[in-house]
């Protein structure tokens, strides 16, 4: 329980760290920001408390928002995406699954995990890119940071969890 | 009972959800400057058709006041005019510069009118509600006069309705001149009574007197110049004791108001570029 915990607070610490030293400052061609720390999400067990998701969604959407200046946007996101996780992982797990399965590729199988990855953060993009623009005014100005932003953070998200595959 | 605390327990996520998300929605409103400007502007455009009918109705139970209003005023106004007229034919001589100058100030400002639908003259920022918007000319930063005198400023706009800044907002500054002597401040109004702002920034060496007449300067190419805004009412010692501070008693009830004009000048966006480049 304890391990888990710290396990848990030092993957936050880390994807906190890295979004925040690092790619808080790409702009890529002055469109795409990746946002990785979604990827929190992704480590969650099949059978993790739900309120204790949407706290965990909660305070790393906070302390992100602290380092970016725009408080709420990302702690609304993440909570959005925290909350639907549960429900999304249960109705793609497999049908014979053990209780306390961690969804990665060979737990999920290989498509079907590609699909998890690529919708969870989906949904914390659609969510954090209405907030912050917030009409649709501008929309292809829209369109276009989000597809950028989406598709460079969904390379990267890809890129570690096929890292922590290996490893596990 | 049991079973009502079993279902909430297996249930808390979803109450947790809302809590945070509205905590979120608090968070984002209140520390972003654009979000909460257009959750501000938006819930505005939508207040504004109820406002407009509550407005309306309170109107027609004041339609003898006013009719009485505007039969006084008009007697008076004709009073003026013939004075006016009398004056004028004194001066025939130079007529034809009169109304050169008449016409030049005319060409480019022209008015227009509105009823306020929101109002408050209670807080340290008030904001006042006019049902006229873009698609009737009206545009942030000009400004807005009442029979009176000077209300306040456009601030935001929608497509049929308008934010005003009114004089009564801690933000609210009006460039503002003695009649006559050219001395200049800006106006400020610092909360209370509604009937009273202040000057600052006059020199010791201008003469004037209490009961002189304040009226906007034209310098803030928002309104034109010689608009009407109050009179002196008492001279204080600036704090610093270099300069005057005066208590102006302003002409305008705000919390009595109905009737306004917006002041829309036609080369005020030429002006305004012009100003950037420079500054």
């Amino acid at each position: 329980m304890i391990v888990t915990l710290l396990i848990r607070l030092l993957q936050m610490l880390v994807l906190i760290a890295f979004q925040v030293l690092v790619l808080n400052h790409v702009h890529f061609l002055g469109y795409a920001t990746p946002m990785v720390y979604v990827a929190i999400l992704l480590y969650l067990p099949w059978n993790a408390n739900r309120v204790g998701t949407l706290f965990l969604s909660f305070v790393m959407g906070l302390v992100l928002d602290a380092f970016s200046n725009t408080p709420g946007l990302t702690a609304a996101s993440m909570v959005f995406a925290g909350f639907i996780q549960p429900y999304l992982l249960h109705a793609m797990a497999p049908k014979d699954t053990v209780e306390d399965m961690v969804p990665t590729y060979r737990s999920m199988g290989k498509w079907n995990h590609v699909r998890y990855v690529m919708l969870i953060v989906l949904i914390q993009q659609v969510c954090y890119f209405l907030l912050e623009c917030f009409s649709f005014y501008n929309y292809r100005e829209l369109l276009l940071t989000f597809a950028g932003s989406y598709v460079i953070t969904l390379v990267i998200v890809l890129a570690l969890e096929s890292f922590r595959n290996r490893n596990s | 009972m049991r079973d009502f605390f079993d279902r909430l327990s297996a249930n808390a996520h979803w109450f947790v959800f809302l809590i945070l998300e509205i905590t979120c929605g608090y968070l984002l409103f209140q520390f972003n400057r654009y979000q909460g400007s257009v959750w501000f502007t938006q819930a505005n455009a939508l207040m504004g058709t109820v406002l407009d009918w509550e407005a309306k109705a309170i109107q027609y139970i004041h339609l003898a006041d006013n009719n009485k209003k505007l039969t006084h005023e008009n007697l008076v106004l004709q009073y003026n005019m013939e004075v006016m007229r009398d004056e004028l034919t004194r001066l025939k001589k130079d007529s034809s510069y009169t109304e050169k100058v008449l016409a030049e100030f005319l060409q480019d400002v022209h008015l227009i009118p509105a009823q306020i639908i929101n109002n408050s003259i209670r807080d340290k920022d008030n904001y006042m509600t006019i049902n006229r918007g873009e698609l009737d000319g009206v545009k942030p930063e000009m400004g807005v006069v009442s029979g009176t005198g000077v209300v306040g400023i456009v601030f935001q706009t929608t497509n049929h309705y308008s934010l005003i800044m009114p004089i009564l907002h801690s933000k609210s500054s009006i460039s503002c001149r003695l009649r006559d002597t050219d001395y200049f401040g800006y106006l400020k109004w610092r909360g209370g009574n509604p009937l009273q702002a202040y000057i600052d920034d006059i020199p010791r060496h201008a003469k004037f007197h209490v009961g002189d007449i304040v009226e906007t300067s034209g310098y803030s190419n928002v309104f034109p110049a010689g608009i009407f805004v109050g009179r002196v009412a008492q001279i204080h010692n600036s704090d610093d004791g270099l300069s005057y501070q005066l208590e102006v008693q302003l002409s305008t009830d705000l919390s009595r108001l109905r009737e306004v004009c917006v002041v829309a000048q036609e080369n005020q966006i030429e002006l305004d570029s012009l100003e950037n480049q420079v500054y």
